[in-house]
């Protein structure tokens, strides 16, 4: 390759590349922020939903299963469990563990949550369930 | 070794060598957990088996980065580091720290552990990757900033060198995106986000940084060659990345939430990301293909291709497979995602420590290379480690595109534990794969204890 | 770049044909088309699904700014064409000669500014934002990436301009100026494509 080649330009380009690249990503951002209230469902986040969302927090589910696809492959999508399976359907699963597990197969653990922790986990899994994620999972198989 | 500061990066290399190797045992801990479902439970559940698995690879990259930091800065800088005794001490904080986290992940219920570390006061826990309780996170925090400190105080005493200034960035962008850890919001949509600030903005932002600066004054070592050369196509390589990754971390926006032109903004800049990555890989050949010395560190020089090699394929080709939106649409959480995971941590991040740790230990150990014996082995573990990684992330990629046909795309879409069953063939050949990653990573340790004479480097 | 350093007559007669600028800079360029080249493609295929809105939309902006701003880019990377020649030939008060070209430069640069700085803010008026349809998203994306790119290279421009003005560039030594101006063909270059492409083409 002909021509010039110095290591402050190659230095300057970086410096000015990466804080203009670096704005426009904080300005996106802002734009983000902004557009989110009309995707987000934030009017449903009730403080039973917030309550969820510690259960949910506090037990590691994000460890074997996927929220929105993202998290551990190792156990089902539950963006949309509520959806799938019901309220009624998720407490069912959640009470119904057995404590030492399935012979051979992968199970929950049993958590022992409250009645109280049953209702918030629920609430917000439900309310996950309700944010526009641009029609994504393509089904409800998660 | 030319400052006798630099020593305080052996006993970083060492522990993150070990760390590493608890890592793969409960990677494969797990492996055996996706086709035996019942292994260990409910003594260590999957959950927290993942967390053990990924935040020992975290501390171990950490413990790598911070020892390359405290050997190549004085030799970049020509002094001593500014304080080699605050360097032991934050060793032993961190390395403490550690342990205690991964003896409470398995000691306790996650729940209990929350509770006892003072989750209720502030909620940061419960997230992938950032699962460590507060009083841990508080101290990443604390020994990142001393050790900052002391990288600082050394650069700024003694020569200015673009690897150190480049290093020096990635570091302190390291800290400083860590501390988007401690903002977690009740809206999950906006947690979701912000917790890309950490965890994209790391390995596809400031990390490349310090991978871009590690390899380099490696390759300066190793080649010889003029450091003007390295130093501009370093800068090159680390414009590329930023300008793709950045606005790149778009293709994580596309479906939790977050306006759709995402969709657009994350598919045309990380479609993009592979080019850095290929730029590195010409560039690593480039320099050692001109290199004016022959180094009798035949070791090291593997590793520094294999970096720019498997990081282009983990996380260019692997990355670029999945990352248009709409083929994304369906493969997002699934298996492919893993793979894509697997290859690039070790590819990008594993390699350059082991490049560095590769280079330096026989340094840090009074020779300039080890033995030929102690090499081959060394050479060995290299292409049984990288071999079945590639085959980790064959099988894992076969399992996810059969998983997304039976359980996305299939006209009667199967629910996912079905589906898990009927994949499982593909987690069996992954573990086998495991089981001879292991073995390379045993012969990798079992490299520094072969003797003999040091290989010295031949007239060329 | 033997030949351009060895007179600086020759360089005029017989244009060498090496590169002119830093090849850090040409790197940067060539990804950043890249950016803008793949938008363009993800411009048509979108535009191709939905070639009504995008019609409906369209005719909702005002061509005759763009034409403006067209002059202006063109005029001004014309200036920033004409400082680099000045600079390359020497000559008596060169550099006063060719720091004059790039503050006129300048200028348009800034008259492009202005005159988009209004179409967004008649756009924002009628509650236009980047996600309220496909269209917008493009075009807002499209010309507010270019917009600030824009912006930089004024920055850019200001810098060559007070360097040049206080006699940094010589014939043969003119690498940063001539990095600069690529930078700025390319911010033109750009606009040229997206012009037709985002405001007329239908």
């Amino acid at each position: 390759m002909s021509g010039v080649f110095t290591k402050s330009m190659a230095r300057n380009v970086f410096y000015g590349g990466s804080v203009f690249f670096f704005l426009l990503f904080l300005g996106l951002t802002f734009d983000t922020v902004r557009a989110l209230p009309k995707r987000d469902m934030r009017q449903n986040i009730t403080p039973l939903v917030a309550e969820g969302k510690k259960v949910w927090e506090t037990r590691n589910c994000i460890g074997c299963h996927t929220l929105l696809g993202e998290g551990a492959y190792f156990a089902p999508e539950l963006g949309n469990v509520v959806t799938r399976y019901g309220e009624e359907g998720v407490k069912a699963f959640i009470t119904s563990r057995p404590v030492d597990g399935i012979p051979g197969r992968r199970s929950m653990p049993q958590f022992n949550l409250t009645e109280r922790e049953l209702e918030a986990i629920t609430a917000f899994l439900k309310h996950v369930s309700t944010i526009d994620t641009a029609k994504w999972p393509p089904n409800n198989q998660g | 070794m030319q400052y006798s500061s630099q020593a305080v990066a052996k006993p970083y290399f060492v522990a993150a060598i070990g760390l590493f190797v608890g890592q793969i045992i409960f990677g494969l801990i797990m492996g055996l957990q996706y086709v035996i479902g019942d292994f260990l439970f409910p003594a260590i559940p999957f959950n927290v088996a993942r967390m053990v698995h990924t935040n020992l690879l975290i501390v171990w990259l950490l413990f790598g980065f911070m020892g390359a930091a405290y050997y190549l800065v004085p030799e970049e800088s020509e002094t001593e580091l500014w304080s080699p005794k605050l360097a032991i001490i934050l060793f032993w904080v961190f390395l403490v720290a550690g342990a205690l986290t991964v003896v409470g992940y398995l000691a306790v219920p996650y729940a209990t552990l929350a509770k006892m570390t003072g989750n209720d006061l502030l909620e940061t826990m419960g997230r992938e990757f950032l699962e460590q309780p507060l009083p841990t996170k508080i101290g990443i925090v604390v020994v990142a900033l001393a050790f900052l400190f002391n990288i600082t105080m050394t650069v700024l005493k003694g020569r200015k060198t673009a690897i150190t200034s480049v290093l020096l960035l990635g570091l302190w962008g390291l800290a400083i995106f860590f501390l988007f850890a401690f903002y977690n919001p009740v809206n999950i949509v906006l947690d979701k986000m912000f917790w890309w600030y950490v965890v994209h903005l790391w390995v596809e932002g400031v990390w490349e940084l310090i991978l871009g600066a590690m390899l380099a004054f490696v390759l300066i070592k190793i080649t010889g060659v003029d450091r003007e050369v390295i130093e501009k196509w370093l800068y090159v390589i680390i414009t590329l990345t930023l300008v793709t990754g950045l606005l790149g971390t778009g293709h994580h926006y596309f479906w939790i939430g977050t306006p759709e032109y995402w969709q657009w903004v994350g598919s045309v800049f990380s479609a993009l990301e592979p080019i850095p990555f290929f730029a590195l890989t010409v560039f690593a050949f480039n320099m050692v293909n001109r290199r004016r010395r022959e180094h009798p560190n035949k070791a090291a020089t593997l590793w520094a291709l294999g970096t720019g090699v498997m990081s282009f394929l983990g996380a260019g080709v692997w990355g670029f497979l999945h990352t248009l939106a709409p083929v994304n649409y369906y493969t997002h959480g699934s298996q492919i995602t893993a793979a894509h995971g697997h290859m690039a941590f070790y590819g990008a991040y594993v390699m350059v420590n082991l490049t560095m740790i590769s280079y330096a230990m026989p340094l840090l150990r009074g020779r300039q290379a080890n033995s030929e014996k102690s090499q081959v082995l060394e050479m060995w573990s290299f292409w049984l480690m990288t071999v079945s990684m590639v085959f980790i992330t064959l099988f894992l990629t076969a399992a996810g595109i059969l998983q997304i046909w039976l359980q996305r795309l299939a006209s009667d879409p199967q629910p996912f534990m079905v589906v898990q069953d009927q994949v499982s063939l593909f987690y069996w050949m992954r573990e086998w794969a495991g089981v001879i990653f292991l073995i390379g990573l045993l012969a990798y340790l079992a490299s520094f204890f072969v003797g003999g004479r040091p290989a010295e480097a031949r007239a060329s | 770049m033997s030949s351009s350093r060895t007179s600086s007559s020759s360089l005029v007669l017989s244009t060498p044909r090496v590169l002119q600028g830093d090849i850090a800079v040409w790197i940067f360029l060539l990804a950043e088309l890249l950016a803008f080249g793949v938008f363009f493609l993800a411009y048509a295929f979108a535009r191709a699904r939905n070639p009504g809105l995008f019609d409906a939309e369209q005719a909702g902006l005002d061509r005759q700014s763009g034409l403006i701003n067209t002059l202006l880019l063109v005029s001004s990377s014309a200036l920033v064409a004409q400082a680099v020649a000045v600079v390359r030939r020497a000559g008596a008060d060169a550099s006063q000669r060719a720091a004059a070209a790039l503050l006129g430069a300048i200028a348009c640069g800034l008259g492009f500014i202005v005159v988009k700085g209004h179409e967004y803010a008649a756009h924002f008026a009628a509650g236009m934002e980047l996600s309220s349809s496909t269209f917008s998203m493009f075009y807002l994306g499209l010309t507010g990436f270019h917009f600030f790119h824009v912006v930089l290279g004024l920055v850019v421009l200001v810098v060559l301009w007070r360097q040049t003005a206080a006699g940094v560039y010589r014939p043969g030594d003119a690498n940063g100026l001539e990095s600069g101006a690529a930078y700025w063909h390319m911010v033109d270059l750009v606009w040229l494509v997206l012009f037709p492409l985002v405001y007329v083409m239908h």
